[in-house]
């Protein structure tokens, strides 16, 4: 057993294809460590997973991994369109390395039922991560979404709480030793529950925020406690709809008002061991999410 | 001191006493041929009995008992004020903390994630590497991390404010002239990493650690972060893990009084049911509770972050606050009193 000098030990970050997110981020996604995105449904989370699996493919030079990525997907079905879509306008962003092939070769993607499926599978993946099917190595494991897999499965038993979260213990391991031997990153998205009633009838606060808000709802992230201690850092997309200001109420027809919404969207650190409490407005566009330049 | 209270078998003692050799002080003047005439021994039982009483006497001689090792209270009380601790660079926090976390102890300190548990372990192994001009230590650290939380781009940032801090913390005129010595990178590389990825090698590691520190003298505090991790998965016999975790806390403590050094465990937190409510306590049982001498919670008060002394044999129950900023644990925000003695 050889202790590591941490001089010599870099955390390679992915970066997320947007320079703004990468500055909030400190680079991009880290390495050898699990990154939560959570939540709600329509913020972004899937969105931002896409992106991560193309950007990187980018060289080393250009902030990317030049890794292909496995995408577990749990939330069906997977939103091919969108990739293909994302993929087009990325590699025509950049002519140079995509000149040859198609972006979507490098990623794979794989539908998931349960959890057991995934710890079953995670028992199988190293051979698939030391031969990956492409030239290029596999840097970055997505997956989308670890809620959906334990929220249907599990009753509100003791005993069921139990097997819940040892699952999750025995996932996190297989996780966190692969990103460690393999160098990945990992990226795992989370939905949210509804916050009700006060702090003190829950009692667990979680990260640097005090509460989450979204679309104008308390909102916690779902798989509570034992999951928030399997992941290094968590990061909360939340969005709030907002009239875009009282000149574009117009009547319609029936009476009733009709107002121009605009969706702004932010995301916040909740805890992570790199970053300080902070947040980023963002927007999803056509070619991907970006992050919106507060200063 | 008497004849019978040595370990000798009984017909041994019989003869002595029959002989005349009731007291250490009357074995001490006669030679090995004389007892065995007096005795009627043979010469090298004789030799025996005088190894045995000569061993006794010496051990009275330096005030010590018989059992080997063991000290007087006073002395205890006389080496706990040259104890050194490592402070936690929070004013509040080593105010209760009667200065820092103490050497030769294991201190565990458990909180929700996001608390800042990883920020005060990276804390600490910077801090203990403060030279003892400052204050400090001037010592090493081995970082053993189970669950990948430990950024280095995040250790230097700590260790750049440290050494920017330390000459208003302890101003000195050379400052200048050994600010060049003292650089981000040499912390770095004095802190041992160590990343384990399963609880056997975890358990390995901390076998191995007592033969790692004896070859590198200067480490003075061990941090694992976490102790929890490895073992919250797949354990099914729970009673196998107590005794794995009794181990490892048994080892640890024997490392922390033989080299002298501090040892930090982190410690997650979990849900307890108990009498109808759930409550939120450090994870791994009630009987893991036993091992460690002093046990920290950290906690959400409001929007302040409060440290909490949950057990410790030499400190009052207390609570202060702190805060996680750019430079790493610093004083609470607001600047002002908190601490809170209950």
């Amino acid at each position: 057993m050889k202790p590591e000098n941490p001089l010599h030990l870099t955390t390679q970050k992915c970066t997320t294809g947007c320079p703004i997110l990468d500055r909030f981020l400190a680079g991009g996604i880290p390495c050898n460590s699990i990154t939560e995105l959570v939540a709600e449904s329509g913020c972004g989370k899937t969105q931002l997973c896409l992106q991560l699996v193309l950007s990187a493919q980018l060289p080393i030079s250009q902030g990317g991994l030049a890794a292909s990525s496995l995408y577990f997907y749990s939330e069906f079905p997977f939103p091919f369109r969108r990739l293909q879509q994302l993929s087009s306008s990325f590699s025509s962003s950049h002519p140079d390395l995509f000149s040859t092939h198609d972006p979507c070769d490098h990623i794979f993607v794989r539908g998931l039922q349960s959890a057991d499926e995934l710890l079953g599978l995670l028992d199988r993946i190293d051979t698939f991560l030391t031969n990956p099917p492409s030239r290029l190595p596999v840097k970055l494991i997505v997956i989308d979404s670890v809620a959906a897999l334990f929220r249907s499965e599990f009753e509100n038993t003791p005993g069921d709480l139990k097997r819940r979260s040892s699952l999750f213990f025995g996932i996190a391991g297989k996780l966190k030793l692969r990103a460690k031997r393999f160098g990945l990153a990992i990226v795992i998205t989370n939905q949210v529950v509804d916050l009700i009633g006060s702090d003190t009838a829950n009692g667990v606060r979680v990260g640097n925020l005090s509460c989450l808000y979204s679309s104008g709802r308390r909102v916690c992230s779902a798989l509570g406690l034992s999951w928030a201690n399997c992941i290094n850092s968590r990061l909360f997309l939340s969005r709030v709809d907002e009239i875009a200001g009282k000149e574009t109420a117009v009547k319609d027809d029936e009476g009733g008002n009709s107002v121009l919404v605009c969706t702004r969207r932010r995301m916040h650190v909740v805890f992570a061991p790199h970053l300080p409490e902070s947040s980023c407005e963002f927007v999803i566009v056509r070619e991907g999410v970006f992050g919106l330049d507060e200063r | 001191m008497e004849v019978s209270s040595l370990p000798l078998s009984p017909s041994q003692r019989g003869k002595l006493i029959a002989a005349g050799y009731t007291t250490l002080s009357s074995l001490s003047s006669v030679s090995a041929p004389d007892l065995a005439r007096d005795l009627n021994i043979s010469e090298h039982e004789a030799i025996e009995i005088l190894k045995v009483s000569s061993q006794s006497s010496k051990k009275i001689d330096g005030c010590h008992a018989i059992v080997t090792g063991a000290q007087t209270a006073w002395d205890m009380l006389y080496e706990e004020e040259f104890m050194t601790r490592i402070t936690t660079s929070c004013a509040d926090l080593d105010n209760i903390l009667g200065g820092g976390i103490s050497c030769k102890e294991v201190t565990e300190i458990g909180g929700v994630p996001g608390i800042g548990k990883t920020q005060l372990g990276i804390q600490l192994a910077v801090n203990v590497q403060i030279p003892i001009d400052y204050g400090g230590l001037g010592g090493k650290a081995v970082y053993i991390d189970t669950e990948g939380s430990f950024m280095v781009e995040r250790v230097f940032q700590v260790a750049e404010a440290c050494i920017e801090d330390m000459p208003y913390n302890y101003p000195q005129k050379d400052f200048q002239a050994r600010k060049n010595k003292m650089q981000p990178e040499n912390f770095l590389a004095n802190i041992f990493y160590f990343r384990v990825c399963s609880y056997t090698e975890q358990i390995a590691l901390i076998n191995y650690l007592d033969k790692f520190v004896a070859e590198n003298k200067d480490v003075k505090s061990v941090i694992v972060d976490s102790v929890t991790f490895h073992f919250r998965q797949d354990f099914d016999d729970l009673a196998l893990r107590t005794r794995l975790l009794s181990g490892i806390a048994l080892k640890l403590m024997k490392l922390a009084k033989k080299f002298s050094l501090a040892v930090v465990l982190l410690n997650q937190v979990t849900t307890k049911f108990n009498e109808g409510s759930y409550q939120l306590t450090l994870a791994l049982g009630d009987s893991w509770s036993h091992a460690c001498t002093n046990r920290i919670i950290l906690y959400w008060n409001g929007n302040e972050r409060y440290a909490y002394i949950d057990k410790s044999p030499s400190l009052q129950s207390a609570s202060a606050a702190y805060s996680v900023t750019g430079k790493g644990i610093r004083d609470a925000a607001s600047h002002c009193k908190r601490v809170r003695i209950m």
